[in-house]
Formats: structure tokens, C-alpha cells, sequence
């Protein structure tokens, strides 16, 4: 065979491949938008009440506590990140403690989801007795995000230009008066963008929050230790029970519902991310 | 360091609380994987000393009503439906990664990219609705099945595997220097052996940590799989057969377990965890290869 | 105060509008003062299977009574009943009977609904009627191919329900004879599923498959069959001659007072029989003293 013809084939071939994956994503997202996009966008559906056994139940206090439970684990999980962000940024040298640290994130980011789920229930709802709980969830979702979070917040911090930090220093500013005042603030809009996208993560992620947060609650919580019922836990739940008899349209909806929230918080984090580029660029063009 | 910075602390050194503060939070990571560990072992330990190893680990009768624990069935069902995703995958990830990188168009390239990003993020159960009820049927129909099975579970797995080999494959291939594709291309070597003599070699390592990784993604999911797999408690190697994974028997049983079979699912839990550390481990040997040779 | 940065404005967006929504929503629907009926809390958990049923009584009672909170939560009639002693809850759900050594002799039992497991075949199975043995043999696995019965020359695709639920404890212990001494396990090649609306699904999909399901579910893509010639009717299964049936049942202790005792009149009221428990079930009324 030609060297040419050889590389036609392959051409052809992985040409084939990629659109191949782009196929596979629009075919999912067709699938479950065109199932139930219009119950997804129905307002009685996304603001109202699920029901146990009769038809016509909604996903609202689902959709609560999707973003309940993302609020609360950004709580518990940004001001860890940050911390050991800037400690990894900053003040780490190569060492057994910090090799430990690294094979500990990797560790946690390479562990099943579920495993995440039994460890939460064992410790949260049943050693601290907390119970089913949105706080549960959110310690739980704030470990299992802590590699991704402190990657990208570690990111950001090494971004800060090293001239801000010998500038304050030169000043006479203290090592952690320098970050406190110059880097943190510096780094913050990279901060912000980087933690939008875990958001996503956080409202799809389903097994680790079945066992500790709940699948089923009639009313909005407000009570961050009482029981949630994020969305997504909720849709398998509704699909594995299949009480009510329009069980599978619900589960359509939502299905839709979700993948609507998590595009519209990619999409947000995309164009949070450009805007940030571009401020960057401009802020160095202007040599400040 | 360590002992400067106990000085400092005794000193009252405002700046050092801060240091050992920030080092605290850093050290939460290796507080949560030991916890994790901790609590996973010892909830099994009943299990261990009640079942025994040999009845859970070289048994593939799984009853629990009868007394029977043994998960072999499931550890199989594991590795197989990674196995069959991961061949699927790897190559379609990879391959769509020099897409990507060498193929596309300068227009396509980004949205090619952003739209393998975005299938990342869809989350899990909405694939595994997608399977349930779009791809269980089109197996039923080719195969004259139920449509549950190891086969629709690895189809599901390929979806989840896909972006994480796909997107660590292209960074890969974008890190290779510019120098040895251009040098490649000067000599007069066509785009496709340039890819195959120049920069699947230089980025070996790479891709191997990428498909290590899907692995990962695929041996780790547990809802997708759990809506398309048909749940049976059978060892079996016939893709067009239900049976069940480590993960999905976990996640169904878990709500009613109680004494020595809820310690057996724990004890699944620590395979699973076995598992992470063996693929961790494996990353970490492919990634000291490529610093020995480079 | 540095401007905000868009990244960070749609990250307030974000908080604004999910801290609203909470807000918002549970500002409406506040309990009116001044209301009659009931109050207090009630708590009551156990069978996955009953959950639904309680969880629709449970908002219905507490529209008609807004100073009650009645709390419902799952875990399987073991759990609910093993709380019902510990006292953690009121009320235990159960879809079984209780077993020797649960009763301290304190528990009251109420039944709720009755329910009857209908065996069900998609409609290629040109069988309407099998014998307690052809039962038994096919859901164990003894009996693999429908020709054995006179079928056609195809394999049984055996569809069963998971380890957590109420309609396979009824069906392993009255259709198999499962005991606690000498439990019978279904075959390991069955397809478990978590629901009777996703059985009925499978069933109805699958050739040659083969299932049950709880009678409020039997619709026209599925057939039910005779066991021993006697037809899965609420009229046979009251009178005993179809035995795969049960009670659904709320356990207490002691007779119930205040608030539980109004929960669990109103689940027995016709209002609620007639209701929701009819769409799936059997209202107790209408079932024979057995």
C-alpha cells in the first residue's frame, strides 16, 4: 500500500471516529431533549409538587435541592480548596508530605462515586447521626470534588504573575499579608470560573448522594440537615420505582430538566472562562 | 522546614499558624482517602470473620437469603464490561483525539473539542436513561433478547470512558513538540505517518495514562450501568446475558442489607477500592517509564 | 470592592436564584394557625412497597390537618418493624406478616390494603394456565424452556424483582414455599428489577418472558396466568383459593393515639380506600374475612 493511500484511509478513518463521538453526544442529547423537553419546560412540571402514587407530579423541591446541595458543598469544599490550594502553590517543596498529597488527590479522584455514597452514609447520616441529610451530601460531594477543585484552583493561583508577589515583598509586605492581599484577590476571578463548571458535576452526580442525602421529599428543605432529594437521585429513584402511573414521562422531564441545567452551567462556565481570558489579556497589554 | 516551622509556632509567629493552617487543609486529602479506607474495612471486617475470604472471594453463588456471599460473578461482571468498553473506547478516543489535534479543520477543531467536553459533563443517570430506554430496546430487537446485559453496559461505559480518554489523549498529543511534527513533515512523510512513526510513539505514555484513567471511569459507574445491566446474580461471559457489577450490587442491595450482608457489600466496596489503588498505581509505573526515557 | 467579574456575577446568579427559589417556596404553603384537626408529629417507616401509599395518605392528612406532621420514610419491613420496638418510630409499614419474635405483644396491626401477585407472561407465552411445580421449576431454573410445558422451543426469560422487595418476599414464600428455615432462591440468570411499572415494562417487551406483578399493575401488554387452574380474581384470592396474596399492613404499639390514630383512620376511611389504595391494590372492605 502507498504511503498516500495509507494516509487517506487513515484520514478517512479517524475522520469517521471523531464525528463518530460529536454523533454520540448529539444523539443523546436529541434522545433525551426530544422525550421531554416539553414537559421539562412545562412550569406546573418544574414548579410543582412530585406526587407519590398519582400522576402530574413535579420536580420542584428536586430542583431545590440540586442547588441547595451545590451551595452547600461550595461552602464546605472552596474554603478547603483554596486553603490547600495556596499552601500547595506557595509553600510546598518536594517532599514525602506533599508526594503523599498528591497520591491522596489522585487517589480520591480515581475512586467509585458509590464508595464515596457508603463512606458518607457510614459517617454522616449514621455515626453523627445526622440522618439522610443535605449536609451529608455536601460533606460527602465537597471530598469527592477536592481533587478537581483544588487542580483548578491551584491553577489559578500559579497564574498570579510571581513579579505581583516580588513587588509586595519588596514593599516589606509579610509572606501571608502578600497573599492574602495580592494573590488571593488576583487569582479570585480564576477562582470563581474554575469552581462554576464542579457545579455541574456536583447537581448530576446521583450515587454517592442516593444513600446520603435521599431520593423523595414532598417539600422544599430548608433545613440544611434535614432530608434532600436532589434531582438526579430523584429521576433514578422515579425510574426505579415506577410508582406513579406516568412514571416514565416524569422521568423524561427530569432527565431533560437535568441535562437543560447541567448545558446552561457549561455553557456559563465557558463563557465566564472567555470573558476571564480576555480581562487577562487586556490587564497584561496594559502592563499592570 | 518542619522543625523552623515548629519554632515559629512557639514563637506565636502569626504568619506560621497560617502556614500550618494552609498545610491542614492540604493534608484533609489525605485525611479523607485514610477515613475512607478506615471505615470501608472496618464495616467489612464482619464479613471477613463471619463468611470468610474464601466463600465470598472464590465463590460466584450469591444468595444472600441462603447464606451465600460469594461475588465472583460480579467481579467478572466488573472487569468484563470494562474490558468490552474499554475496546471500544479507547480506540475511538484516541482516535478522535488526532482528529483533533491533526485532522480537523482550524474551525472545527474547538467545537469538536468542547462538544466531547460537554459529554463529559452529562450526568451519569441521564445516560443511563438514554440506555434504558433508546438502547435496551435497539439490543432487544437485534439480538432477540431482553436488551439488558453486559453488552448495553458497555455501550453505556463507552459514552462515560469516551471524554476522559478522548480529552487526556488530545492534551497528550498537543504537548509533543512542535519540532518533531515539523521535522517529521520536512522529511516528507505523509500526516499519517507522521502519526504513526512520530507522535504515537512520543505520546505513548500519555495515551496509556489516558485509557488508564477510562478504566477508571468505567469500573467506578454505577448508575448507568445499574439501569441497563438486568441485575442478575449470575457469572456469565455472554454479552448478551443480565447479570450485575460490583457497583450496581452495591447500590441496589445497600437499602435493605442489614448484619454480615451488608458487611459483604462493604467488603465489594473494598474491592472496588483495591481496584483504584492498582490503577493509580499503574498510572504512576507508565508516568515513571517516560521520565526514565526522556 | 473590586467590580465584579462576569465569572463571579453568574456565580451570584446562581446562588441568587437557588437561595430564592428556597425562599420563596417554602414562604407559601405556610401552615395557617388557628386550624382544627390533628397535631404532633408521627413517625413511620419501613416497606418500600407500602412507602407510596403512606407518603400519599400522609399528604393528604396533613392538608386536611395542618398542625400534624406525619414523617414516612422507607427502609423495608425489617427496618420499620426493628424501629417500631426501638421506639424511633410510631407506625410500622409492612407488606408481610410478622415473623415469630417480632410481636412483643404489644404491636397492633392494622391492614391497609390487599394486595395480590399476579403472574404475568408476555403475550408470544401461548399458556395460560401452569401447575405450582411448573412455577416453582421455572422461576428456580429447573424448568429452562417453554416446550417442557407444551410451549414453543424457546428459553424462558425469567424476570424477577430485587432483594429489597415486598412483592418477591410474598412470591419466594407462596409461590415457592421459600421458608426461613429452608429458603428457595430464584435462578441467578433472572433479570432483577427494582419496580413492578419496570417489570411490566420488560415483560411486555420481551418475548417468551416471564414475571409477576402486583394485581393494580396487570394492564392489556401483559397475560396473566391461572395457577392450578384458579384465576388470579380478588374473589379467588379472598377466599384463599389463590394463595399468592397479602396483606399490606401499618403496625403499632398499643393502640394508636392522637395524630398517628388519626393518620391511620383516615388510611382505612373509604375516602382513601376507594382512592389511592384502589389504583393499586385491593380495599380491605372487599375482602372476605380469612
Amino acid at each position: 500500500m502507498s504511503a498516500r493511500k495509507a494516509d487517506r484511509i487513515a484520514t478517512f478513518v479517524f475522520t469517521l471516529l471523531g464525528f463518530i463521538s460529536i454523533g454520540i453526544l448529539l444523539f443523546i442529547i436529541l434522545e433525551v431533549l426530544g422525550r421531554g423537553l416539553l414537559t421539562a419546560i412545562n412550569p406546573k412540571f418544574f414548579l410543582g409538587k412530585p406526587e407519590a402514587m398519582n400522576p402530574g407530579g413535579g420536580i420542584l423541591p428536586m430542583i431545590v435541592s440540586s442547588l441547595y446541595l451545590a451551595v452547600l458543598t461550595l461552602i464546605v469544599a472552596l474554603p478547603i480548596s483554596v486553603g490547600a490550594a495556596i499552601y500547595m502553590a506557595e509553600f510546598a517543596r518536594k517532599g514525602r508530605l506533599v508526594s503523599s498529597i498528591r497520591f491522596s488527590l489522585d487517589s480520591l479522584a480515581t475512586l467509585p462515586s458509590i464508595v464515596f455514597g457508603l463512606f458518607g452514609m457510614t459517617l454522616f447520616v449514621v455515626y453523627f447521626r445526622w440522618g439522610m441529610a443535605l449536609m451529608a451530601g455536601a460533606f460527602t460531594l465537597a471530598l469527592l470534588n477536592l481533587p478537581i477543585l483544588l487542580r483548578s484552583t491551584e491553577e489559578a493561583i500559579k497564574l498570579v504573575p510571581q513579579t505581583y508577589r516580588e513587588a509586595s515583598m519588596s514593599l516589606g509586605a509579610s509572606r501571608w499579608t502578600t497573599i492574602r492581599q495580592i494573590v488571593i484577590p488576583s487569582a479570585m476571578p480564576g477562582i470563581i470560573t474554575a469552581t462554576i463548571l464542579p457545579i455541574g458535576r456536583i447537581m448530576g452526580e446521583s450515587a454517592a448522594i442516593v444513600l446520603t442525602v435521599g431520593t423523595f421529599i414532598r417539600n422544599i428543605p430548608v433545613n440544611p440537615f434535614s432530608m434532600g432529594a436532589p434531582l438526579a437521585g430523584y429521576i433514578w429513584f422515579a425510574q426505579s420505582e415506577g410508582l406513579t402511573p406516568d412514571y416514565r414521562k416524569i422521568v423524561n422531564g427530569g432527565a431533560a430538566f437535568l441535562l437543560l441545567l447541567v448545558l446552561v452551567v457549561y455553557f456559563l462556565a465557558r463563557y465566564a472562562g472567555r470573558k476571564y481570558q480576555e480581562k487577562k489579556l487586556m490587564g497584561a497589554r496594559d502592563g499592570k | 522546614m518542619r522543625e523552623s516551622l515548629a519554632r515559629s509556632l512557639i514563637k506565636g509567629d502569626k504568619e506560621a499558624y497560617m502556614k500550618l493552617l494552609l498545610l491542614a487543609c492540604a493534608s484533609l486529602s489525605i485525611l479523607g482517602i485514610l477515613l475512607i479506607f478506615l471505615f470501608i474495612t472496618r464495616e467489612s471486617i464482619p464479613a471477613f470473620v463471619h463468611i470468610g475470604f474464601k466463600n465470598m472471594f472464590l465463590s460466584a453463588h450469591w444468595s444472600p437469603i441462603t447464606g451465600h456471599f460469594g461475588m465472583v460473578g460480579f467481579i467478572v461482571g466488573t472487569l468484563f464490561t470494562t474490558v468490552i468498553a474499554i475496546v471500544i473506547s479507547a480506540p475511538l478516543g484516541i482516535g478522535t483525539a488526532l482528529y483533533i489535534d491533526q485532522i480537523a479543520p482550524e474551525w472545527l477543531r474547538t467545537p469538536v473539542r468542547r462538544g466531547v467536553e460537554l459529554l463529559a459533563g452529562i450526568p451519569s443517570i441521564v445516560i443511563g436513561w438514554f440506555g434504558l430506554i433508546t438502547l435496551v430496546p435497539i439490543v432487544a430487537r437485534i439480538t432477540n433478547t431482553s436488551g439488558y446485559g453486559i453488552l448495553t453496559a458497555s455501550l453505556v461505559l463507552v459514552v462515560m470512558a469516551l471524554p476522559t480518554i478522548t480529552t487526556l489523549s488530545a492534551e497528550t498529543l498537543k504537548s509533543i513538540p512542535q519540532e518533531l511534527k515539523e521535522g517529521s513533515a520536512a522529511m516528507g512523510a505523509t500526516r499519517w505517518q507522521t502519526m504513526y512513526r512520530v507522535m504515537l510513539p512520543a505520546a505513548r505514555e500519555g495515551l496509556m495514562v489516558a485509557t488508564i484513567l477510562g478504566m477508571g471511569r468505567a469500573i467506578g459507574e454505577t448508575m448507568a450501568v445499574q439501569m441497563v445491566i438486568g441485575g442478575a446474580r449470575q457469572l456469565t461471559v455472554n454479552p448478551f446475558q443480565p447479570t450485575s457489577t460490583l457497583t450496581t450490587r452495591i447500590l441496589t442491595e445497600m437499602g435493605e442489607a442489614t448484619g454480615d450482608w451488608r458487611s459483604a457489600l462493604f467488603a465489594m466496596a473494598l474491592v472496588l477500592l483495591l481496584l483504584s489503588m492498582i490503577l493509580i498505581i499503574s498510572i504512576r509505573l507508565v508516568s515513571r517509564q517516560r521520565r526514565v526515557a526522556a | 470592592m473590586r467590580r465584579l467579574e462576569p465569572a463571579a456575577r453568574a456565580l451570584v446568579l446562581i446562588l441568587a436564584v437557588s437561595l430564592s427559589a428556597g425562599f420563596i417556596s417554602s414562604g407559601c404553603g405556610g401552615k395557617s394557625s388557628g386550624e382544627s384537626g390533628y397535631s404532633g408529629t408521627v413517625n413511620a417507616s419501613g416497606s418500600t412497597t407500602v412507602l407510596p401509599l403512606a407518603l400519599e395518605a400522609a399528604t393528604e392528612f396533613m392538608d386536611a390537618n395542618p398542625r400534624a406532621n406525619v414523617q414516612v420514610q422507607g427502609g423495608g419491613s425489617s427496618v420499620g418493624i426493628a424501629q417500631l420496638k426501638q421506639r424511633i418510630v410510631q407506625i410500622a409499614l409492612s407488606s408481610r406478616e410478622l415473623q415469630p419474635g417480632e410481636n412483643d405483644g404489644t404491636f397492633v396491626d392494622f391492614r391497609i390494603a390487599f394486595d395480590i401477585i399476579v403472574i404475568i407472561v408476555h403475550p408470544s407465552v401461548p399458556i395460560n394456565n401452569l401447575s405450582y411445580d411448573a412455577v416453582k421449576g421455572i422461576f428456580t431454573g429447573k424448568i429452562t424452556n417453554w416446550k417442557a410445558l407444551g410451549g414453543p422451543d424457546r428459553k424462558i426469560v425469567v424476570v424477577v424483582r430485587d432483594q429489597a422487595s415486598g412483592t418477591r418476599e410474598v412470591f419466594d414464600e407462596k409461590a415457592l414455599g421459600s421458608t426461613k428455615e429452608e429458603p428457595v432462591e430464584s435462578v441467578d440468570s433472572a433479570i432483577e428489577l427494582n419496580s413492578n411499572g419496570v417489570v411490566r415494562e420488560t415483560i411486555a417487551a420481551t418475548r417468551y418472558s416471564i414475571g409477576y406483578l402486583s394485581y393494580g399493575y396487570v394492564d392489556e401488554r401483559v397475560r396473566p396466568v391461572s395457577i392450578n387452574g384458579v384465576a388470579p380474581t380478588v374473589e379467588n384470592s379472598s377466599s384463599g383459593r389463590y394463595p399468592i396474596a397479602r396483606y399490606l399492613h401499618m403496625f403499632t404499639r398499643g393502640q394508636p393515639s392522637g395524630a398517628a390514630k388519626g393518620y391511620i383512620d383516615f388510611v382505612l376511611s373509604d375516602q382513601f380506600q376507594n382512592g389511592p389504595v384502589r389504583r393499586e391494590y385491593i380495599p380491605v372492605k372487599k375482602v372476605q374475612k380469612r
